[in-house]
Protein backbone atom coordinates (compact mmCIF):
# COMPACT_ATOMS: atom_id res chain seq x y z
CA UNK A 1 0.00 0.00 0.00
CA UNK A 2 2.82 2.38 0.93
CA UNK A 3 4.56 1.60 -2.37
CA UNK A 4 1.45 2.56 -4.28
CA UNK A 5 1.25 5.86 -2.40
CA UNK A 6 4.91 6.61 -3.05
CA UNK A 7 4.56 5.77 -6.75
CA UNK A 8 1.43 7.92 -6.93
CA UNK A 9 3.23 10.80 -5.28
CA UNK A 10 6.15 10.52 -7.66
CA UNK A 11 3.93 10.38 -10.72
CA UNK A 12 1.98 13.37 -9.51
CA UNK A 13 5.17 15.35 -8.88
CA UNK A 14 6.54 14.56 -12.32
CA UNK A 15 3.31 15.60 -13.98
CA UNK A 16 3.10 18.85 -12.04
CA UNK A 17 6.72 19.60 -12.95
CA UNK A 18 5.94 18.85 -16.60
CA UNK A 19 3.02 21.21 -16.56
CA UNK A 20 4.97 24.04 -15.02
CA UNK A 21 7.74 23.52 -17.55
CA UNK A 22 5.29 23.59 -20.42
CA UNK A 23 3.45 26.57 -18.96
CA UNK A 24 6.55 28.64 -19.54
CA UNK A 25 6.41 28.02 -23.28
CA UNK A 26 4.11 29.79 -25.65
CA UNK A 27 0.63 28.42 -26.10
CA UNK A 28 0.14 30.04 -29.48
CA UNK A 29 -0.52 26.65 -31.01
CA UNK A 30 -3.34 26.14 -28.53
CA UNK A 31 -4.78 29.58 -29.17
CA UNK A 32 -4.86 28.94 -32.90
CA UNK A 33 -6.83 25.73 -32.64
CA UNK A 34 -10.16 25.89 -34.44
CA UNK A 35 -13.51 24.88 -32.99
CA UNK A 36 -13.60 21.92 -35.38
CA UNK A 37 -10.25 20.67 -34.12
CA UNK A 38 -11.27 21.06 -30.49
CA UNK A 39 -14.57 19.29 -31.22
CA UNK A 40 -12.60 16.37 -32.64
CA UNK A 41 -10.17 16.24 -29.75
CA UNK A 42 -12.48 16.71 -26.77
CA UNK A 43 -15.85 15.08 -27.47
CA UNK A 44 -14.23 11.76 -28.29
CA UNK A 45 -12.62 11.57 -24.87
CA UNK A 46 -15.91 10.18 -23.51
CA UNK A 47 -18.26 9.51 -26.41
CA UNK A 48 -18.46 9.42 -30.19
CA UNK A 49 -18.42 12.74 -31.96
CA UNK A 50 -21.89 14.20 -32.49
CA UNK A 51 -22.88 15.73 -35.78
CA UNK A 52 -23.42 19.50 -35.68
CA UNK A 53 -26.71 18.87 -37.49
CA UNK A 54 -28.11 16.90 -34.56
CA UNK A 55 -29.07 20.01 -32.61
CA UNK A 56 -30.16 23.58 -33.19
CA UNK A 57 -28.12 26.64 -32.25
CA UNK A 58 -30.08 27.12 -29.04
CA UNK A 59 -29.65 23.50 -28.09
CA UNK A 60 -25.92 23.62 -28.80
CA UNK A 61 -25.59 26.58 -26.42
CA UNK A 62 -27.23 24.54 -23.66
CA UNK A 63 -25.27 21.37 -24.43
CA UNK A 64 -22.04 23.36 -24.60
CA UNK A 65 -22.60 24.75 -21.13
CA UNK A 66 -23.51 21.29 -19.88
CA UNK A 67 -20.34 19.74 -21.32
CA UNK A 68 -18.12 22.57 -20.16
CA UNK A 69 -19.36 21.87 -16.66
CA UNK A 70 -19.20 18.08 -16.89
CA UNK A 71 -15.69 17.63 -18.26
CA UNK A 72 -14.13 20.95 -17.24
CA UNK A 73 -13.54 22.33 -20.71
CA UNK A 74 -11.77 25.66 -20.63
CA UNK A 75 -13.88 28.71 -21.49
CA UNK A 76 -12.07 29.16 -24.78
CA UNK A 77 -12.59 25.53 -25.76
CA UNK A 78 -16.28 25.57 -24.94
CA UNK A 79 -16.87 28.81 -26.83
CA UNK A 80 -14.97 27.68 -29.93
CA UNK A 81 -16.68 24.28 -30.02
CA UNK A 82 -20.18 25.75 -29.62
CA UNK A 83 -19.49 28.41 -32.26
CA UNK A 84 -18.32 25.70 -34.64
CA UNK A 85 -21.36 23.51 -34.00
CA UNK A 86 -23.67 26.46 -34.61
CA UNK A 87 -21.88 27.40 -37.81
CA UNK A 88 -21.84 23.85 -39.17
CA UNK A 89 -25.35 22.63 -38.35
CA UNK B 1 -47.71 8.57 -8.22
CA UNK B 2 -44.67 7.46 -10.21
CA UNK B 3 -46.71 7.48 -13.40
CA UNK B 4 -47.84 11.03 -12.66
CA UNK B 5 -44.25 12.17 -12.11
CA UNK B 6 -43.09 10.59 -15.37
CA UNK B 7 -46.03 12.04 -17.28
CA UNK B 8 -45.40 15.49 -15.81
CA UNK B 9 -41.73 15.39 -16.80
CA UNK B 10 -42.49 14.28 -20.33
CA UNK B 11 -45.20 16.90 -20.80
CA UNK B 12 -42.97 19.63 -19.39
CA UNK B 13 -39.93 18.60 -21.37
CA UNK B 14 -41.53 17.92 -24.74
CA UNK B 15 -43.91 20.86 -24.51
CA UNK B 16 -41.30 23.35 -23.44
CA UNK B 17 -38.62 22.11 -25.85
CA UNK B 18 -41.08 22.16 -28.73
CA UNK B 19 -42.29 25.60 -27.84
CA UNK B 20 -38.88 27.12 -27.52
CA UNK B 21 -37.03 25.30 -30.24
CA UNK B 22 -39.60 26.13 -32.89
CA UNK B 23 -40.15 29.78 -32.07
CA UNK B 24 -38.47 31.92 -34.67
CA UNK B 25 -38.85 35.65 -35.15
CA UNK B 26 -41.54 36.21 -37.77
CA UNK B 27 -40.82 38.69 -40.48
CA UNK B 28 -43.76 39.77 -42.58
CA UNK B 29 -41.58 41.71 -44.93
CA UNK B 30 -42.57 45.19 -43.79
CA UNK B 31 -39.72 47.67 -43.55
CA UNK B 32 -40.87 49.08 -40.23
CA UNK B 33 -40.69 45.88 -38.22
CA UNK B 34 -38.02 45.74 -35.57
CA UNK B 35 -36.72 42.21 -35.10
CA UNK B 36 -35.65 41.70 -31.53
CA UNK B 37 -33.35 38.88 -30.52
CA UNK B 38 -35.49 35.88 -29.61
CA UNK B 39 -35.85 35.43 -25.87
CA UNK B 40 -35.17 31.73 -26.16
CA UNK B 41 -31.53 32.59 -26.79
CA UNK B 42 -31.33 33.69 -23.18
CA UNK B 43 -32.94 30.68 -21.60
CA UNK B 44 -33.57 27.20 -22.81
CA UNK B 45 -35.05 23.97 -21.51
CA UNK B 46 -34.08 20.54 -22.81
CA UNK B 47 -35.06 17.01 -21.99
CA UNK B 48 -32.36 14.49 -22.77
CA UNK B 49 -31.06 11.36 -21.08
CA UNK B 50 -30.37 7.76 -21.87
CA UNK B 51 -31.89 4.31 -21.73
CA UNK B 52 -30.69 0.73 -21.88
CA UNK B 53 -32.65 -2.45 -22.41
CA UNK B 54 -31.28 -5.92 -22.71
CA UNK B 55 -31.05 -9.61 -22.16
CA UNK B 56 -28.75 -11.35 -19.69
CA UNK B 57 -28.35 -15.10 -19.95
CA UNK B 58 -26.39 -17.33 -17.58
CA UNK B 59 -26.57 -21.03 -16.84
CA UNK B 60 -29.07 -20.32 -14.06
CA UNK B 61 -31.16 -17.55 -15.52
CA UNK B 62 -32.27 -15.93 -18.74
CA UNK B 63 -33.83 -12.55 -18.27
CA UNK B 64 -34.93 -9.54 -20.25
CA UNK B 65 -34.34 -6.38 -18.30
CA UNK B 66 -34.49 -2.65 -18.48
CA UNK B 67 -31.29 -1.69 -16.78
CA UNK B 68 -31.80 2.04 -17.11
CA UNK B 69 -34.12 4.78 -18.23
CA UNK B 70 -32.67 8.06 -17.09
CA UNK B 71 -34.28 11.29 -18.26
CA UNK B 72 -31.95 14.28 -17.88
CA UNK B 73 -33.37 17.77 -17.58
CA UNK B 74 -31.23 20.72 -18.66
CA UNK B 75 -32.22 24.32 -18.12
CA UNK B 76 -29.90 27.09 -19.24
CA UNK B 77 -30.43 30.66 -18.15
CA UNK B 78 -28.14 33.03 -19.98
CA UNK B 79 -24.58 32.00 -20.71
CA UNK B 80 -23.50 31.18 -17.19
CA UNK B 81 -26.31 29.46 -15.32
CA UNK B 82 -27.27 25.82 -15.79
CA UNK B 83 -29.63 23.56 -13.88
CA UNK B 84 -29.44 19.86 -14.59
CA UNK B 85 -31.07 16.83 -13.08
CA UNK B 86 -31.14 13.13 -13.76
CA UNK B 87 -33.85 10.72 -12.72
CA UNK B 88 -32.81 7.10 -12.45
CA UNK B 89 -35.53 4.62 -13.29
CA UNK B 90 -34.75 0.94 -13.11
CA UNK B 91 -36.87 -2.13 -13.48
CA UNK B 92 -35.00 -5.25 -12.54
CA UNK B 93 -36.00 -8.49 -10.87
CA UNK B 94 -39.64 -7.42 -10.62
CA UNK B 95 -38.76 -4.24 -8.82
CA UNK B 96 -39.14 -0.71 -10.07
CA UNK B 97 -37.05 2.00 -8.49
CA UNK B 98 -37.05 5.73 -9.04
CA UNK B 99 -34.17 7.77 -7.69
CA UNK B 100 -32.87 11.26 -8.09
CA UNK B 101 -29.44 10.69 -9.62
CA UNK B 102 -28.44 14.30 -9.28
CA UNK B 103 -30.00 17.75 -9.32
CA UNK B 104 -27.61 20.66 -9.33
CA UNK B 105 -27.30 24.28 -10.31
CA UNK B 106 -24.04 25.56 -11.80
CA UNK B 107 -22.88 29.11 -12.26
CA UNK B 108 -19.73 30.19 -14.08
CA UNK B 109 -18.21 32.76 -11.73
CA UNK B 110 -15.32 33.62 -13.97
CA UNK B 111 -13.05 31.93 -16.51
CA UNK B 112 -12.10 28.55 -15.17
CA UNK B 113 -14.23 28.72 -12.03
CA UNK B 114 -17.72 27.24 -11.81
CA UNK B 115 -19.64 26.87 -8.58
CA UNK B 116 -22.14 24.07 -8.28
CA UNK B 117 -24.70 23.39 -5.56
CA UNK B 118 -27.30 20.73 -4.97
CA UNK B 119 -27.12 16.99 -5.29
CA UNK B 120 -23.96 16.74 -7.34
CA UNK B 121 -22.26 13.87 -9.11
CA UNK B 122 -19.11 13.22 -7.13
CA UNK B 123 -16.00 13.63 -9.28
CA UNK B 124 -14.20 10.73 -7.66
CA UNK B 125 -12.29 9.04 -10.43
CA UNK B 126 -13.68 9.30 -13.91
CA UNK B 127 -16.24 6.55 -14.27
CA UNK B 128 -18.91 7.74 -11.85
CA UNK B 129 -19.16 11.24 -13.18
CA UNK B 130 -18.38 11.00 -16.87
CA UNK B 131 -18.66 7.42 -18.07
CA UNK B 132 -21.68 6.00 -16.26
CA UNK B 133 -24.39 6.79 -18.87
CA UNK B 134 -25.19 3.58 -20.71
CA UNK B 135 -24.57 5.09 -24.15
CA UNK B 136 -21.13 6.35 -23.02
CA UNK B 137 -20.09 3.19 -21.17
CA UNK B 138 -18.66 0.74 -23.72
CA UNK B 139 -19.74 -2.25 -21.66
CA UNK B 140 -23.26 -3.27 -20.68
CA UNK B 141 -22.64 -2.67 -16.99
CA UNK B 142 -20.33 -0.87 -14.59
CA UNK B 143 -16.98 -2.27 -13.47
CA UNK B 144 -17.03 -4.20 -10.20
CA UNK B 145 -17.25 -1.90 -7.19
CA UNK B 146 -18.07 1.20 -9.22
CA UNK B 147 -21.78 0.72 -9.81
CA UNK B 148 -24.72 2.17 -7.94
CA UNK B 149 -25.51 -1.11 -6.24
CA UNK B 150 -23.02 -2.15 -3.62
CA UNK B 151 -20.26 0.06 -4.96
CA UNK B 152 -17.47 1.27 -2.71
CA UNK B 153 -17.36 4.81 -4.13
CA UNK B 154 -19.47 7.93 -3.71
CA UNK B 155 -21.68 8.56 -6.73
CA UNK B 156 -23.72 11.62 -5.76
CA UNK B 157 -24.24 13.68 -2.63
CA UNK B 158 -25.63 17.01 -1.47
CA UNK B 159 -23.20 19.86 -1.12
CA UNK B 160 -21.21 22.51 -2.92
CA UNK B 161 -18.43 22.24 -5.50
CA UNK B 162 -15.92 24.46 -7.25
CA UNK B 163 -14.59 23.22 -10.56
CA UNK B 164 -13.14 24.24 -13.86
CA UNK B 165 -10.59 23.74 -16.58
CA UNK B 166 -7.44 25.77 -17.02
CA UNK B 167 -5.04 25.97 -19.94
CA UNK B 168 -1.46 25.78 -18.73
CA UNK B 169 0.85 26.15 -21.67
CA UNK B 170 0.21 23.20 -23.92
CA UNK B 171 -1.22 21.17 -21.05
CA UNK B 172 -4.55 21.44 -19.32
CA UNK B 173 -5.60 21.14 -15.74
CA UNK B 174 -9.04 19.98 -14.70
CA UNK B 175 -9.96 20.45 -11.05
CA UNK B 176 -12.92 19.79 -8.77
CA UNK B 177 -13.10 20.55 -5.06
CA UNK B 178 -16.22 19.77 -3.10
CA UNK B 179 -17.78 19.64 0.34
CA UNK B 180 -20.74 17.30 0.83
CA UNK B 181 -22.71 15.60 3.62
CA UNK B 182 -20.65 12.46 3.29
CA UNK B 183 -21.24 8.76 3.93
CA UNK B 184 -22.70 7.05 6.94
CA UNK B 185 -20.92 4.20 8.71
CA UNK B 186 -23.01 1.11 9.04
CA UNK B 187 -22.34 0.28 12.69
CA UNK B 188 -24.20 -3.00 12.69
CA UNK B 189 -27.31 -1.89 14.53
CA UNK B 190 -29.45 -2.12 11.37
CA UNK B 191 -27.78 -5.18 9.88
CA UNK B 192 -24.84 -6.77 11.61
CA UNK B 193 -23.61 -8.48 8.46
CA UNK B 194 -22.76 -5.06 6.97
CA UNK B 195 -20.95 -3.60 9.99
CA UNK B 196 -18.11 -1.34 8.87
CA UNK B 197 -19.51 -0.68 5.41
CA UNK B 198 -20.03 2.85 4.15
CA UNK B 199 -23.50 3.88 3.07
CA UNK B 200 -23.50 6.56 0.37
CA UNK B 201 -27.18 7.32 0.04
CA UNK B 202 -27.67 9.84 2.83
CA UNK B 203 -29.94 12.75 2.19
CA UNK B 204 -29.71 13.68 5.86
CA UNK B 205 -26.32 13.91 7.51
CA UNK B 206 -25.78 11.88 10.67
CA UNK B 207 -23.24 14.24 12.20
CA UNK B 208 -21.82 17.75 12.00
CA UNK B 209 -18.84 16.70 9.92
CA UNK B 210 -18.71 17.32 6.22
CA UNK B 211 -16.86 15.20 3.70
CA UNK B 212 -14.18 16.93 1.66
CA UNK B 213 -12.93 15.76 -1.67
CA UNK B 214 -11.06 16.80 -4.75
CA UNK B 215 -10.01 15.52 -8.12
CA UNK B 216 -7.14 16.91 -10.16
CA UNK B 217 -7.02 15.86 -13.77
CA UNK B 218 -3.90 16.52 -15.81
CA UNK B 219 -3.98 16.50 -19.59
CA UNK B 220 -0.30 16.75 -20.46
CA UNK B 221 -0.65 16.40 -24.24
CA UNK B 222 -1.74 19.35 -26.34
CA UNK B 223 -4.38 17.28 -28.14
CA UNK B 224 -6.13 16.35 -24.86
CA UNK B 225 -5.91 12.64 -25.68
CA UNK B 226 -4.42 11.67 -22.33
CA UNK B 227 -5.87 12.47 -18.93
CA UNK B 228 -4.52 11.26 -15.62
CA UNK B 229 -6.65 11.96 -12.59
CA UNK B 230 -5.94 11.89 -8.87
CA UNK B 231 -8.86 11.81 -6.45
CA UNK B 232 -9.07 12.08 -2.68
CA UNK B 233 -12.03 12.00 -0.31
CA UNK B 234 -12.05 12.32 3.47
CA UNK B 235 -14.98 11.91 5.83
CA UNK B 236 -15.91 11.05 9.38
CA UNK B 237 -18.88 8.79 8.77
CA UNK B 238 -19.82 7.74 12.31
CA UNK B 239 -22.80 8.91 14.32
CA UNK B 240 -21.99 11.68 16.78
CA UNK B 241 -23.39 9.56 19.60
CA UNK B 242 -23.02 5.89 20.42
CA UNK B 243 -25.72 3.73 18.82
CA UNK B 244 -25.67 1.70 22.02
CA UNK B 245 -26.38 4.58 24.39
CA UNK B 246 -28.46 3.18 27.24
CA UNK B 247 -27.13 -0.34 26.70
CA UNK B 248 -24.86 -0.83 29.69
CA UNK B 249 -23.16 -3.80 28.04
CA UNK B 250 -22.09 -2.01 24.89
CA UNK B 251 -22.34 1.72 25.48
CA UNK B 252 -18.53 1.98 25.23
CA UNK B 253 -18.80 1.24 21.50
CA UNK B 254 -18.66 4.57 19.75
CA UNK B 255 -17.97 5.40 16.12
CA UNK B 256 -17.77 9.19 16.14
CA UNK B 257 -14.00 9.21 15.58
CA UNK B 258 -13.99 6.70 12.74
CA UNK B 259 -12.47 8.19 9.60
CA UNK B 260 -12.73 7.22 5.96
CA UNK B 261 -10.08 8.06 3.38
CA UNK B 262 -10.63 7.17 -0.24
CA UNK B 263 -8.11 7.67 -3.00
CA UNK B 264 -8.12 6.90 -6.69
CA UNK B 265 -6.03 7.18 -9.80
CA UNK B 266 -7.72 7.18 -13.16
CA UNK B 267 -6.38 7.20 -16.67
CA UNK B 268 -7.93 7.85 -20.02
CA UNK B 269 -6.29 7.78 -23.44
CA UNK B 270 -8.42 8.18 -26.54
CA UNK B 271 -6.87 8.81 -29.90
CA UNK B 272 -7.50 8.14 -33.55
CA UNK B 273 -4.40 6.39 -34.79
CA UNK B 274 -3.94 6.39 -38.55
CA UNK B 275 -1.80 3.22 -38.85
CA UNK B 276 -4.48 1.35 -36.94
CA UNK B 277 -7.21 2.98 -39.04
CA UNK B 278 -9.31 3.62 -35.99
CA UNK B 279 -9.80 4.93 -32.49
CA UNK B 280 -8.09 3.42 -29.49
CA UNK B 281 -9.88 4.03 -26.20
CA UNK B 282 -8.06 3.06 -23.01
CA UNK B 283 -9.67 3.62 -19.62
CA UNK B 284 -8.64 2.60 -16.16
CA UNK B 285 -9.26 3.44 -12.53
CA UNK B 286 -7.73 2.17 -9.28
CA UNK B 287 -9.65 2.91 -6.08
CA UNK B 288 -8.72 2.40 -2.45
CA UNK B 289 -10.91 2.83 0.60
CA UNK B 290 -9.46 2.90 4.11
CA UNK B 291 -11.82 3.18 7.06
CA UNK B 292 -10.17 3.34 10.47
CA UNK B 293 -10.50 0.32 12.69
CA UNK B 294 -13.50 0.02 14.97
CA UNK B 295 -15.06 -2.67 17.11
CA UNK B 296 -18.36 -4.24 16.13
CA UNK B 297 -20.68 -6.83 17.65
CA UNK B 298 -20.89 -10.38 16.36
CA UNK B 299 -24.38 -11.42 15.37
CA UNK B 300 -26.08 -13.83 17.73
CA UNK B 301 -23.36 -13.70 20.38
CA UNK B 302 -24.36 -12.20 23.72
CA UNK B 303 -21.22 -13.16 25.61
CA UNK B 304 -19.51 -9.95 26.62
CA UNK B 305 -16.10 -11.60 26.35
CA UNK B 306 -16.46 -13.02 22.85
CA UNK B 307 -19.07 -10.97 21.06
CA UNK B 308 -16.76 -8.31 19.65
CA UNK B 309 -14.52 -8.26 16.64
CA UNK B 310 -12.54 -5.86 14.54
CA UNK B 311 -10.83 -5.97 11.16
CA UNK B 312 -8.70 -3.87 8.86
CA UNK B 313 -11.37 -2.02 6.96
CA UNK B 314 -9.70 -1.61 3.56
CA UNK B 315 -11.26 -2.21 0.17
CA UNK B 316 -9.93 -1.94 -3.35
CA UNK B 317 -11.62 -1.86 -6.72
CA UNK B 318 -10.02 -1.38 -10.08
CA UNK B 319 -10.59 -1.88 -13.75
CA UNK B 320 -8.79 -1.58 -17.05
CA UNK B 321 -10.58 -1.33 -20.36
CA UNK B 322 -9.47 -1.30 -23.96
CA UNK B 323 -11.71 -0.53 -26.91
CA UNK B 324 -10.95 -0.26 -30.61
CA UNK B 325 -13.18 0.96 -33.39
CA UNK B 326 -11.97 1.04 -37.02
CA UNK B 327 -13.49 4.42 -37.79
CA UNK B 328 -11.25 4.90 -40.82
CA UNK B 329 -12.19 1.60 -42.47
CA UNK B 330 -13.65 1.82 -45.94
CA UNK B 331 -16.50 -0.57 -45.20
CA UNK B 332 -19.54 1.21 -43.78
CA UNK B 333 -20.52 -1.65 -41.49
CA UNK B 334 -17.01 -2.35 -40.29
CA UNK B 335 -16.43 1.26 -39.25
CA UNK B 336 -19.42 1.05 -36.91
CA UNK B 337 -18.15 -2.01 -35.09
CA UNK B 338 -16.22 -1.72 -31.87
CA UNK B 339 -14.46 -4.41 -29.89
CA UNK B 340 -13.94 -3.92 -26.19
CA UNK B 341 -12.44 -5.82 -23.29
CA UNK B 342 -12.44 -5.07 -19.59
CA UNK B 343 -10.91 -6.60 -16.50
CA UNK B 344 -12.19 -5.53 -13.11
CA UNK B 345 -11.59 -6.58 -9.52
CA UNK B 346 -13.34 -5.76 -6.25
CA UNK B 347 -12.00 -6.81 -2.85
CA UNK B 348 -13.78 -6.03 0.41
CA UNK B 349 -12.14 -6.16 3.87
CA UNK B 350 -10.69 -9.45 5.06
CA UNK B 351 -12.30 -10.44 8.35
CA UNK B 352 -15.49 -8.49 7.85
CA UNK B 353 -18.85 -10.19 7.52
CA UNK B 354 -19.07 -8.76 4.01
CA UNK B 355 -15.67 -10.00 2.98
CA UNK B 356 -15.56 -10.92 -0.66
CA UNK B 357 -13.18 -11.06 -3.53
CA UNK B 358 -14.45 -10.80 -7.07
CA UNK B 359 -12.89 -10.55 -10.48
CA UNK B 360 -14.45 -10.24 -13.87
CA UNK B 361 -13.38 -10.45 -17.49
CA UNK B 362 -15.78 -8.88 -19.96
CA UNK B 363 -15.52 -9.07 -23.72
CA UNK B 364 -17.81 -7.09 -25.96
CA UNK B 365 -18.70 -6.41 -29.56
CA UNK B 366 -20.59 -3.18 -30.12
CA UNK B 367 -22.39 -1.94 -33.19
CA UNK B 368 -23.00 1.81 -33.38
CA UNK B 369 -26.19 2.71 -35.25
CA UNK B 370 -25.43 6.36 -34.63
CA UNK B 371 -23.04 8.29 -32.42
CA UNK B 372 -25.35 7.75 -29.43
CA UNK B 373 -27.16 4.47 -30.14
CA UNK B 374 -25.32 1.20 -29.69
CA UNK B 375 -26.06 -2.50 -29.60
CA UNK B 376 -23.74 -4.20 -27.12
CA UNK B 377 -23.13 -7.93 -27.29
CA UNK B 378 -20.99 -9.18 -24.46
CA UNK B 379 -19.69 -12.23 -22.66
CA UNK B 380 -18.75 -11.89 -19.03
CA UNK B 381 -16.80 -14.30 -16.85
CA UNK B 382 -17.11 -13.53 -13.14
CA UNK B 383 -15.19 -15.31 -10.39
CA UNK B 384 -15.30 -14.79 -6.67
CA UNK B 385 -16.40 -15.64 -3.21
CA UNK B 386 -19.57 -13.68 -2.56
CA UNK B 387 -20.04 -11.40 0.41
CA UNK B 388 -21.08 -13.05 3.66
CA UNK B 389 -18.80 -16.07 3.15
CA UNK B 390 -15.98 -14.83 5.36
CA UNK B 391 -14.04 -16.95 7.75
CA UNK B 392 -16.00 -15.80 10.79
CA UNK B 393 -19.39 -16.41 9.25
CA UNK B 394 -18.25 -19.80 8.02
CA UNK B 395 -17.14 -20.94 11.44
CA UNK B 396 -13.52 -19.99 11.11
CA UNK B 397 -12.75 -21.39 7.68
CA UNK B 398 -10.47 -19.10 5.73
CA UNK B 399 -11.61 -17.74 2.43
CA UNK B 400 -8.66 -19.24 0.65
CA UNK B 401 -9.91 -22.68 1.58
CA UNK B 402 -13.30 -22.08 0.02
CA UNK B 403 -14.01 -22.73 -3.62
CA UNK B 404 -14.77 -19.74 -5.75
CA UNK B 405 -17.92 -19.58 -7.79
CA UNK B 406 -17.81 -18.82 -11.50
CA UNK B 407 -20.68 -17.26 -13.40
CA UNK B 408 -20.58 -16.78 -17.15
CA UNK B 409 -23.11 -14.36 -18.59
CA UNK B 410 -24.08 -13.57 -22.14
CA UNK B 411 -25.44 -10.07 -22.63
CA UNK B 412 -27.25 -8.23 -25.40
CA UNK B 413 -28.08 -4.62 -24.59
CA UNK B 414 -29.33 -1.70 -26.62
CA UNK B 415 -28.28 1.69 -25.24
CA UNK B 416 -29.53 5.00 -26.50
CA UNK B 417 -28.58 8.55 -25.73
CA UNK B 418 -31.85 10.46 -25.89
Amino acid sequence: MNKIKVITGLMFSVLIATIFTQSCTTSKMIEQKSGAQLWGENCIRCHNMPSPADFTDVQWATIGLHMQDRVNLTDAEAKKIVDFMKSAN
Amino acid sequence: MIRKIILLILVMGIGKSYAQDTKEPQNDGTATEVVTPPKEEKSHFMLRGFAQFGLDASSDNVEFNMTSFNPVILYRQGDRFLFESELEMEYMSNEFSLNLGYASASYIITKGVTVKVGKILIPFGEFGEKLHPSWVNRMADAPLGLGHDGGMLPMADIGVELRGGLQMGKSKLSYSIYCVNGPRLKDGTMGQEEAGMLSWENMNDNNKNKALGARIGILPLSNSSLEIGFSGYYAKPGNSTSPYAGDSMNMDLNYKDVTALLTAIDLSYVKQIAPLKGVIDIKGQYNMSDVSNATYLKPGDTNRLTNRYTFTNSSTAYYAQLAYRPTMAGNKILKNIEVVGRYSVYNTPVGSLWESTQSQISLGLNYWFSWRTVLKVGYQMSDGVPAGMSGMSMGGASMSSMSTSTVNTFQIHLAMGL
